[in-house]
Parts: structure tokens; sequence; C-alpha cells
């Protein structure tokens, strides 16, 4: 199966349902949407016809988030054969799922758990990735998620981790600049660091986010909330990303206390100004 | 200034591939860590005494601790679980109140947790639900209401239809009709109940409308669900139409949906009974007996 062609070199809105109408009505100017894979798993109805018009209009990616890439439990067939049929039809530019895990023993935490980074899930996820690349007939993306919680065993490092997988599954790598913030304030690496490490040619999309910091004991955990304006210092990771990497697809993400339309637009905006020219707003 | 970085996560590690020994397998991990987030098992943690997740090994706590970091898992599982069932349950949730919504949701999630990598599943038990917990006392009917949310919910998300072949219908001989199999549009489910649940449903679907005064007591409902092109509509169904309609949906020819729905509902017209349903949309497509449709 062939793709929906090439993704524009520009930045993309996450697509929430409460935006439909407001899309296909303003036909915002932004380059691109990412929906949801499981949101559009419905046999048909309104929401699906919705997002079969938006996808006339704009390029589109497919997001996942549900199918457990870094779980032990076998891959959910009927999971996946839902996501071939979302692919069918909406054909989309990219499609992208995580790097973690979330379910096991059948129980499902519906949230994205952040995998040991041993040898044993660097070979098992590397493999899952590649049977989903198989099903579906497209290379997909995997994301790196935000952490709260490292392993005693890890022994590899996230950013060699991510590398290696995609170099043994031949995903491509979405980096979410976000959540690097975030598992690096977390855990106390070094954010630009990771980005560095992180070779060109493998990343195919960005995401900026907001986050929210929450207190624990006397320090702070800073939790990917997906609630408030991309931040400041994410801001600054995403120039020194695209001087890394140079200019790749980026989408703005935004979940909770989902604003107007306009806004979103408004950080897309000011994404597309930083991929054309990365300095020229520098603080 | 700004808070000092947490973890004890190294920025340099060993090369990949020199994993030490004593790892657990990452289905061990794994199990271990659901245990510690989710209300399920013996040790499951629900925030019923307090605490969302509980401590496990393995875990680099640093300055936070295991629990806390986990605890954040707890939560976000929690809630995108309870997101889900306040989306689709609108009504039971005005109903019966935020509060006790939430606490029910828990009391549901520990008995009915989720199955599925895609939440949109997770409340479809909550109708059995909501008839375990108040089946027999004067909230029966909050079991209904759920039960008719969650038909709304599979109405709204269902198969889409090509719309009624006349001009195949036209080719069948008249004899042959009698041995036509009809096929109902995938977006119709049936729903029945003693109490008036549409009437509730409508009174409470606008958050914003102080809802008026229904009377339980005012007659059931015996009604078609249905996706029409602006949402979702109610037809009323008689009680021979409401038997023929069932007939027809578990699969029978039509002779025999007619002779079924005449011995539930005594004598009516099946023939204008089934023109209507064709051109409201609720019936969609036939076969003749020996091709299943």
């Amino acid at each position: 199966m062939h793709g929906g062609g090439e993704m524009p070199v520009a930045a993309g809105i996450g697509l929430r349902a409460q935006h439909h109408l407001d899309v296909l009505a303003e036909a915002p100017r932004v380059g691109w949407f990412e929906a949801h894979a499981e949101n559009y798993f419905a046999d048909g109805g309104a929401r699906i016809a919705c997002l079969e018009r938006i996808r006339a209009q704009f390029p589109l990616s497919l997001h996942g988030v549900g199918a457990s890439l870094g779980g032990t439990d076998p891959l959910d067939s009927e999971h996946l054969a839902k996501l071939e049929r979302a692919v069918r039809r909406f054909q989309p530019m990219l499609i992208s799922e995580h790097l973690s895990w979330s379910s096991a023993g059948g129980r499902h935490a519906n949230d994205l758990l952040p995998l040991p980074y041993t040898e044993e899930a660097l070979a098992h996820v590397s493999a899952r990735i590649g049977i989903v690349q198989d099903r579906l007939g497209r290379r997909i993306l995997i994301e790196n998620v935000s952490s709260y919680l490292a392993f005693e065993c890890s022994h590899i490092t996230e950013w060699d981790f991510l590398t290696a997988v995609a170099e043994r599954s031949g995903c491509g790598i979405l980096l979410d600049l976000n959540n690097i913030h975030v598992s690096a304030h977390n855990h106390g690496f070094d954010a630009r660091g990771y980005v560095e490490a992180i070779p060109r040619e493998l990343v195919c999309e960005l995401h900026l986010a907001g986050h929210t910091r929450v207190t624990a004991g006397n320090r702070d955990l800073l939790i990917d909330t997906h609630s408030a304006p991309v931040a400041e210092a994410v801001w600054d990771l995403y120039r020194v990303a695209l001087e890394r990497f140079g200019p790749v697809p980026t989408l703005i993400e935004w979940d909770a206390q989902l604003p107007p339309l306009a806004e979103l637009v408004a950080e897309a905006d000011r994404a597309n100004a930083i991929l054309r020219s990365p300095r020229a707003d520098a603080a | 200034m700004p808070p000092e970085p947490l973890g004890a996560q190294p920025v340099t590690a060993p090369a990949l591939g020199t994993a030490p020994a004593t790892a657990p397998a990452l289905r061990v991990l794994q199990a271990q860590v659901l245990d510690a987030i989710l209300p399920c098992g013996s040790h499951g943690s629900d925030g019923s005494d307090g605490s969302l997740a509980r401590e496990i090994p393995g875990i680099v706590g640093g300055d936070i601790g295991s629990a806390r970091r986990l605890e954040v898992y707890a939560n976000n599982a929690a809630a995108n679980f309870l997101e889900s069932l306040r989306l689709g349950y609108p009504v039971v949730r005005r109903l019966v109140g935020e509060a006790y919504f939430e606490q029910c949701v828990r009391e549901y999630r520990r008995t009915y947790p989720s199955r599925s990598g895609d939440l949109q599943h997770a409340g479809t038990s909550f109708p059995d639900f909501w008839r375990e917990l108040h089946g027999a006392d004067r909230y029966r009917y909050l079991a209904d209401v759920a039960r008719f949310e969650w038909l709304i919910q599979e109405s709204l998300t269902a198969a889409d239809e090509a719309p009624f072949d006349f001009a195949r219908l036209g080719a069948i001989a008249v004899h042959d009709y009698n041995r036509l199999r009809f096929r109902v549009h995938a977006a119709t489910r049936r729903f029945a109940s003693p109490f008036p649940i549409q009437a509730i449903w409508e009174a409470n679907a606008d958050a914003d409308v102080e809802p008026p005064v229904i009377d339980l007591d005012a007659g059931g409902d015996r009604l078609l669900i249905v996706r029409a092109a602006g949402g979702i509509e109610f037809l009323r169904l008689a009680e021979g139409e409401w038997a023929l309609l069932a007939a027809i949906d578990q699969g029978a020819a039509f002779s025999a949906a007619v002779t079924t729905a005449g011995r539930a509902a005594g004598e009516f017209d099946a023939s204008a009974t089934l023109q209507k349903f064709v051109l409201q949309g609720v019936i969609v497509d036939f076969a003749i007996e020996t091709e299943r449709p």
C-alpha cells in the first residue's frame, strides 16, 4: 500500500473532534492535521465522514496511542485491523505510534508507560514495530514518550535506545521535544544532548506541546498534559532541533482544556516562523 | 531559581547489549507496574485508601520515591478511564451528579477494568454495573438510561449503508417475496424499557437547561434508535412493528417474521410496516432465503 503522498514541511495541528466543524467551516491556514487513530476506529458515522472531508482538503497523519508496541501480550490483531482500515480509508502521509507499553496480562492502563532500556526490551519492541510495518505495508514513525519514572535495570540511554529501535526496525523517529524536555527535567539528563544524539536522517516529524508542573515532596515533576501553550524552553529546544535536523514537519498538540482553533493556529504560525528561520526570533 | 533536576539516570550509559544479569524479565516487570497502578488484584490501588499507587522494587525513585512516580501513571490511567465514561454517559452523569458518578466509575473500574487499547470500549458494561448496583431499588431506571446512552454511542459509530435498492426488489417475482430475508441498518438499535427513558434523556441532554420533572410512571418506551443525516432520531414502535423488526433482525425470512410478529402482536398490516421501514431507511437490503444477506 502506498502512502497518501509527501507530508509538507510545515507546522500542523493535532485534530480534536471539538474542532471538526470549525476546521471544515474555516479551512484554517495550517499545513496539515494529525488525528489520533483510535478516535477514527468506528465502522462509520459522522466522525468518520468528517475526517474524510478534512482529509480531502488537508494532508493528514494518523497517530496511534493504543497499540502497546512495547507490551508483552500478543499484539492485538483486532486493534491492528482497525488501524489498517483507518490507513486504507484516510491514506495518511505519516503513521506513528509510541515507544511505550500500556497493557500486560490483558489489563490496559490506557496510558503511555516507559520501557526499561534493556537489550530484551530493545529486541522485543523492534520486532513488534517490524510486524506492524509489515502488516500496514508502510514505514511507521515511533515517538519518544514523557516519563515520570525510570527502571533500575535500564542500561541504555533513552536516545540510544530510540535510535537503535529505528535502526533495527527500519521505522522513522517522531521526536517529541516537549517529551524530551519533560523527561530531562524528571530524570536529570540534558535535553540538548538528547536531541544532538539522534541521527539526522531518522527524524521525520517533530511534536511540540505544553506541560504542567506538579509538586512532589520538596521537588517537582513536569507532567505532559497537553493542556497549555508550548513552553519557551521547548521553543528553544525546537530551534536546536531544526539546526540539527533541518526543516521537519512539526505538530502542535493540545488535548486537555482545549482552546479555540484560532489559538492552535497561532501556535502553528509561530512554529512555521521558526521552521523557516530557526534563529530569527530567538530570545 | 529553577528546580534541581530529579532522579539518578546516568547521562552516559554502557554500550548496548551489556545487560546486567539481574534485570527482571520484561513481562514480570510490566505485570508489577500494572499491579502497582491499576485497581485490580488483591494489592490494587484505587484511591479508596488515599494511596493511588504502591511502592515496587526496581524503580529509580530519587528524592521523589517510586510510589509518587507511579502515582502519576495511576492518576493518568484513572483520569483517562473516567473521561471516557464522562463522554459516553453525559445523561447518567447529570442525573446522579458529578461526585456520585465519579465514585461509581471508580467502583465500575474495579469490576470492569479496561481490556482494550481503545478506551472507547471502556463503557461497554456500564449499564450492567448500574443494574447490579441499583437494579432493585427506586433508581433502577438508571440502568436503562445507561443502556440507552450506550446504544446511542453504538448507533453513532456503526457502519454506513448504501440506500435500499428498489430496482433490485422490483426484479424479484411476487411469489418469492415471502422468501426474502431483509437486513436492518447497522446503525439501528431497538430499545424497550418500562420507564420513559427517551423523555428523561431529552430533558437532560442539554446541560445548560434546567430539566423538567419527568414522571417515572408516565409509561415505558418501545422504540428504535436510528441514525439520520442530522444525528440520532427515535422512532416509536407499535407492538407488531417491534415484533416484526425483531424477527427480521434475528434472520427470519419475511413470511416467518410475519408469523412470529402476528403471534406476538395479533392482527397488524405487515406489508405496510415493511414498506414504512424501507422508506425510513431502517431496512436497507435483502437476499432471497437461500443466500444469506
